[in-house]
């Protein structure tokens, strides 16, 4: 494994292997997100990717999905110890276009990785012009992880009261040849399946983001797939081996690594076949439908379109849409009938400050009989749409939080919302080219 | 807001291996959105030895919409439009995806140009006589990269020369020439009403 930092004294910011390489921004992951069918993104560009109008599909190979998963903090981690100074950057970055949009990633606010490898003190020494305690101390700020704590924690006592430059170099060929055995060994410690205790073998990544050897999690008995730190089922079928992650360990860790899958080759056989069919085998919690006919005639379930569970990340909530009516983000924080019966007390996924104290409230998703009565009155008299008026007249029901809805001009999801609405009822078939949300959230 | 950033990336990769892949994307003015692409016919086709350019236009979802390509260069060719250079492709519309890129997209479209689809024609007319009438086909789409897709480098010295000995600077002789596609008389016109 290069882990880039060989050309430390050529060039400030470390070459990112293509496998690290987002591919939707073509840069270092940030906050990787992996999802089921084990391809990985950034947060933000999984976010930015992602239909809120129906169901997503995966950048890479379009394998369908409709839970935005929570970011993986094992990889993201493993990202910020290999490629400290491309790390710190990123987060620079984000950071300036997250203040932009007014939109906030998750933060570290548990599980900070303890232990740090010495060469991201010693690249820090190195670069004292380019990202020094400046940037990286923002990044601590936001992470509570980053490279400054390194500094109090595990400071090698030679590399550190080295500071001549003329040295430097050399001392940093030395530490890094050095550093490498001891280096792995916290590497290792770092990728660990936290069912089994031991190297991650054929890893896979729920949604909720914790990673598990594949054989660890997924219990054929039940059919479901249940991460036993968040209680969390894994929606959609099985989750595929994250290749990135397995090519990873078998290049760092070459003989364990081939120990562990021998050894769970044989288990393997005694439990699942490790060909799965994924349609047999979807039998977690199924996909809901996104039909938008029956959605445009009134029928089907109720569809919150551009509105995402903060929990399990279903986006758009397909059924009953619970809306905290304090939580005073920007981005809001709303919750699917599951979870909010679920009780569960996980953070939001935009870093929302909610607390359970929080009240709920139901709120109804826009039909299109409203839409079309509120946005274009004027376009159901040109088209005669017959059958729609006479629905309109027969319906009764009024979205509750309608007005109030309206009324929030500055709310990009009810502008989004009006958007797309607006893109339906005046094509009339609609759907397809239903306005994209990430547009509006950019 | 267009993804700078990642534009910036992908011309510096897709020029570093323009010598493998034949494709290259160059700016079109100050722009990172305005691009242009050129791409080889494919060989063996009729396309064959022909430079298309195509005409790139980066809207501001991109990535996450796709970019508006059409060729600036007459192709004859059924998914492609014989007036306005309208391209059928459909990671171009529904089935585009962030992840693929400015390069990936002209590959594909490279490939389009080796295996027409008929069937859904962009180009109803040259979609019939592909179906109908395959020599013809061959025949026109060979004469249209004759004509069109090639500017054999002494043909456009010839060019520039002549313009340039009517008294227009160089510069100006070969912007001109370029921004009207290598056509003498309307870069004439163009040089004169400037």
């Amino acid at each position: 494994m290069e882990n880039g930092q060989e050309n430390h004294e050529d060039i400030q910011i470390e070459e990112i292997p293509d496998e690290f390489q987002c591919c939707v921004c073509l840069e270092l992951l940030y906050k990787p997100v992996v999802l089921g069918c084990g391809h990985i993104a950034c947060f933000w560009c999984i976010f930015k990717a992602m239909n809120t109008w129906r169901e997503s599909h995966c950048p890479i190979c379009r394998h369908p999905y409709h839970h935005f998963p929570s970011f993986c903090r094992l990889m993201h981690s493993l990202l910020v110890k290999l490629y400290p100074l491309a790390s710190a950057r990123r987060v620079k970055q984000v950071e300036e276009e997250e203040k932009e949009v007014g939109y906030f990633s998750p933060e570290f606010a548990d599980n900070l990785p303890v232990s740090r490898c010495k060469t991201d003190l010693v690249l820090d020494t190195a670069s004292p012009h380019s990202v020094s305690s400046q940037k990286c101390g923002s990044a601590g700020e936001r992470e509570h992880s980053s490279v400054d704590v390194s500094l109090d924690t595990v400071v090698p006592a030679t590399s550190s009261s080295e500071t001549n430059k003329d040295t430097m170099s050399k001392n940093l060929n030395f530490a890094d040849e050095h550093a490498s055995a001891s280096e792995k060994q916290v590497l290792m410690t770092d990728l660990l399946c936290g069912i089994c205790k031991l190297l991650l073998c054929q890893p896979v990544v729920l949604n909720c983001g914790h990673v598990y050897c594949e054989n660890c999690v997924i219990n054929p008995s039940d059919k479901l797939c249940r991460c036993p730190v968040c209680q969390l089922e894994h929606p959609n079928g099985y989750p595929n081996i994250c290749l990135v992650l397995e090519h990873y360990l078998e290049e760092q860790f070459p003989e364990l690594y081939a120990e562990r899958k021998r050894a769970s080759v044989g288990r393997s056989d005694r439990q699942i076949p490790s060909t799965r069919n994924q349609d047999e085998v979807a039998g977690c919690k199924p996909l809901p439908r996104f039909d938008l006919s029956a959605w445009l005639t009134g029928g089907g379930p109720q569809i919150h379109f551009g509105v995402g569970c903060d929990y399990c990340g279903m986006c758009p909530i397909v059924g009953e849409r619970y809306k905290c009516k304090d939580c005073k983000e920007k981005i809001g924080f709303d919750l699917c009938e599951g979870c909010y019966k679920s009780s569960s007390k996980l953070p939001g996924r935009f870093n929302q400050q909610h607390t359970p104290e929080h009240q709920f409230e139901l709120i109804q998703p826009l039909q299109v009989r409203n839409v079309v009565l509120r946005l274009q009155p004027e376009r159901l008299e040109e088209d005669g749409s017959i059958d729609l008026l006479e629905y309109v007249e027969d319906s009764s029901v009024e979205p509750q939080h309608m007005e109030e809805d309206s009324s929030e001009t500055n709310s990009p999801r009810d502008d989004l919302r009006d958007g797309q609405v607006g893109n339906i009822s005046s094509s009339g078939t609609g759907g397809d080219q239903g306005g994209r949300e990430s547009a509006d959230r950019n | 807001m267009v993804d700078l950033a990642r534009v910036q990336k992908e011309l510096h990769e897709c020029n570093r291996d323009v010598q493998v892949s034949g494709i290259n994307v160059t700016l079109k003015g100050d722009s990172l959105t305005h691009l242009i692409g050129t791409i080889p016919g494919p060989i063996g086709t009729p396309y064959e030895g022909g430079t298309f350019k195509i005409d790139i236009t980066l809207t501001d979802g991109y990535p996450f919409e796709p970019p508006k390509m059409k060729f600036a260069t007459k192709v004859w060719h059924p998914n492609i439009s014989s007036q306005s250079g309208a391209i059928c492709l459909d990671i171009l519309k529904d089935q585009w995806s962030p992840a693929l890129t400015l390069k990936t997209a002209l590959l594909s479209i490279q490939a389009l140009l080796s295996a027409p689809e008929p069937d859904d024609p962009q180009d109803a007319v040259v979609a019939q006589q592909y179906l109908r009438d395959h020599q013809t086909f061959v025949g026109t789409a060979r004469y249209w990269t004759e004509t069109f897709a090639k500017t054999s480098t002494l043909a456009a010295d010839e060019k520039i020369q002549k313009l340039v000995e009517m008294g227009f600077p160089e510069a100006q002789v070969r912007s001109t020439l370029e921004a009207t596609g290598w056509d003498e008389n309307m870069a004439l016109e163009k040089l004169l009403s400037s």
